[in-house]
């Protein structure tokens, strides 16, 4: 299983249409993949948008990527550039 | 797949608006129709554009209605195809709910799918204040 932490960067946080493209692109991989916010312990499943959503995740939080399968490397390098490049909205 | 197609039937636009909130979020969706019954329609009008709708997202395995409220025209016009159509209904209709229809990865069945539905309609609804800033509803308290 691979492990990592990733911020929020832009602007309007983890909102429904980048939550939606997180989604897409986390289907697209066999391996599990969660969405921790530890200040509050809520987890969430990167393949179910409305589960993405519950994080209500703005701008500055800090979220643990946790990626576990066949493709986990691929699958967590993928999810951690998405965050990086803030949804293409920087 | 076959999946479980969708009507959403409200007073006024607010149907419309809701597909179009979720198809800017999810992408567009083929097997999720809206009804707007406006507040003078005649009845049998509104019924036929109901089962078009109806017809036009059935892909065989059932439909699910989402009206806007209990009790309302919507709903009573919706009651009248429980008895004769492979249909469904949950009131109370909001974005999670037409979202959580739109996102389906695995064949279900109409019941199943109606469970999913309510459920997840009314955990969508949280006091947002009770997770973001639980510190000032102590204060408040």
């Amino acid at each position: 299983m691979l492990k990592g932490q990733v911020v929020i960067i832009n602007r309007l946080g983890l909102h429904a249409r980048a939550a939606a493209q997180l989604v897409r692109l986390a289907s697209g991989f066999q391996s599990k993949i969660k969405l921790i916010r530890t200040e509050n312990s809520v987890i969430a499943d990167a393949k179910s948008i409305l589960n993405v959503l519950t994080l209500a995740a703005s701008k500055g939080v800090k979220l643990e990527i946790e990626a576990e399968g066949e493709d986990e490397q691929a699958a967590f390098d993928a999810v951690q550039e998405i965050f990086k490049n803030g949804f293409g909205e920087l | 797949m076959k999946k479980i197609g969708g009507v959403i039937i409200s007073h006024g636009q607010v149907a419309n608006e809701l597909l179009a909130a979720a198809e800017t979020v999810v992408g567009e969706l083929g097997h999720i129709a809206a009804v707007s019954i406006g507040w003078h329609d005649d009845v049998e009008t509104a019924k036929n554009e109901v089962a078009r709708a109806i017809k036009k997202v059935s892909e065989g395995n059932g439909v699910l209605l989402l009206t806007d409220m209990f009790g309302g025209t919507p709903t009573n016009i919706s009651a009248m195809f429980l008895e004769h159509s492979d249909v469904e209904i949950i009131t109370g209709v909001n974005l999670p709910m037409v979202i959580k229809i739109a996102s389906q990865n695995k064949e279900m069945t109409l019941s199943e799918m109606a469970q999913a539905v309510e459920s997840q309609g009314k955990q969508a609804i949280y006091r947002a204040s009770e997770l973001l800033m639980p510190q000032k509803l102590k204060k408040d308290a």
